[in-house]
């Protein structure tokens, strides 16, 4: 890949912190669950923050592309969080009609990461449907 | 007067004949540049700068000739080529133009006439004149572009389409569908490229042709950077850069190629408008294709349905065969 990253992963301690630092393609999206994916199994990561600030939309095929990625985590053992959706974007994919549906999500990156600590207890149970309630509006 | 100020200097007949084309067709170029009333002293200029260059020419073709093997680049040689089938082009695109439209354009390009002494002479006025030369200038590009690119338009769509291309008329080529033809037409998508291109560029619309997946954000962040100029609010914006995102994808998805004018509205009241063009298979049943839930691929079945609940107005025209048509409005609020 040439230029500026489009995403990092990074490994914190059990958990990735992936960040997304730009506007995504399908096929990028597409790339990024591929290596997240990937890297779970590699580091056995327990949980997954994704920090997607920075993404200008969340329309039908990213939304769904952090569900999928959600799911697969989940299925490897990780728990799945995402955080940073910004207001404007929240209230595209409401107007949408998006079935915003399984993943966690949180505020920001440190609310992520308390939440993946709180989860790490009822960990098997944690990435399942309809799960946290709290702050965490599932998706 | 051209021809007086060539003839002046050139003795050979045929050579006059070249040079006042090549000096009509350097002013015809530049009549966008000049000040009106600038004309007929640019256009004394331009017929001395061609003569002299045509002395030059013939200097370095006399010191050469003793050499035995043409030692002239061949871009000169391309070059005098090009000018010469410019020149015919220019004298074929003249034939296709009536006896009054040349007349017209004549008097006032090269003899300098201005609008006003030619309205009172027909009999009209200043501003009907200039805008019959308008419609003329727009049918001499076209013809000319026709004759230099040896193109027979295929079908006869494609001569009303160039036209309101060339003469820039926003309406016209509403009424012609001038978006559709383009890209149906391959002939036409190629010679309309300069006449697009001359002309400022708009500051009020852009057009992205959508074909990969990385078009697709290309085309929802243009809508989002020409909307925000009107000063829509961030949620706004992001509402239309998610609809030009849902649009754009399945112009990719189901069509393959395509292209996303958006464009920004005053009347009647500010707002920007997204135009989605493909010429893929179309929507068998739109109605269905509006329905939520309804998807021949496997995404949300969001695309259609959810795109127009973004928007404030909503509107697709399939042609099965043809291809598909959406038009999308979103209005500035008082916000």
């Amino acid at each position: 890949m040439s230029g500026p990253k489009l995403v990092s992963i990074l490994r914190q301690g059990p958990h990735l912190i992936a960040s997304i630092h730009t506007a995504l393609d399908d096929t990028e999206m597409e790339r990024f669950r591929e290596d997240l994916v990937e890297q779970i199994g590699r580091h056995r990561s327990r949980g997954v923050v994704i920090d997607v600030a920075a993404l200008d939309v969340l329309d039908s095929f990213g939304a769904r592309t952090l569900r999928t990625i959600g799911e697969m985590a989940r299925l490897r053992g990780a728990v799945t969080v995402i955080v940073g959706i910004q207001p404007d974007v929240a209230f595209a994919m409401v107007s949408l009609g998006m079935d915003t549906g399984t993943v966690a999500t949180a505020l920001d990156l440190e609310e992520g990461l308390a939440f993946l600590e709180g989860s790490g207890a009822r960990r098997s149970g944690a990435g399942r449907i309809g799960a946290p309630a709290a702050r965490a509006v599932p998706r | 007067m051209v021809r007086r100020v060539i003839a002046a200097r050139v003795a050979d007949a045929a050579t006059v004949d070249d040079l006042v084309q090549e000096t009509l067709v350097r002013v015809l170029a530049a009549a966008g540049r000049v000040e009106p009333g600038m004309l007929e002293p640019y256009a004394i200029v331009t017929a001395r700068n061609v003569v002299t260059s045509q002395w030059r020419e013939r200097d370095r073709h006399q010191r050469n000739q003793h050499r035995v093997v043409d030692l002239r680049p061949s871009a000169a040689v391309d070059e005098d080529l090009l000018a010469r089938e410019e020149r015919d082009a220019v004298a074929q695109a003249l034939t296709r133009l009536s006896a009054q439209e040349r007349d017209l354009l004549l008097a006032h390009e090269v003899s300098g006439r201005d609008t006003r002494s030619l309205a009172g002479e027909l009999g009209s006025t200043a501003g009907a004149v200039a805008a019959q030369l308008n419609r003329t200038r727009a049918r001499l590009r076209v013809e000319y572009l026709l004759s230099v690119e040896g193109v027979e338009p295929p079908t006869d769509r494609c001569r009303p389409v160039l036209l309101a291309l060339s003469g820039g008329d926003r309406r016209r080529q509403r009424e012609v569908d001038a978006g559709r033809h383009l890209l149906e037409c391959g002939s036409c998508a190629r010679l309309s490229q300069p006449l697009m291109e001359r002309g400022q560029p708009r500051e009020d619309e852009v057009r992205v042709r959508v074909e990969s997946d990385a078009d697709i954000v290309a085309a929802r962040q243009a809508a989002r950077e020409l909307a925000s100029r009107l000063g829509f609010s961030r949620t706004d914006l992001t509402l239309i850069a998610t609809a030009v995102s849902e649009i754009a994808r399945n112009i990719v998805r189901f069509a393959g190629s395509g292209e996303v004018l958006v464009e920004l509205l005053e009347h009647p009241h500010q707002g920007v408008r997204v135009v989605a063009r493909d010429t893929g298979p179309g929507i068998a049943d739109v109605e269905r294709a509006l329905t939520d839930g309804y998807s021949t691929y496997d995404g949300l079945g969001l695309g259609l349905p959810g795109a127009r609940r973004l928007m404030d107005e909503f509107a697709v025209v399939s042609e099965m065969g043809r291809g598909t048509t959406v038009t999308m409005t979103k209005w500035r609020t008082g916000r």
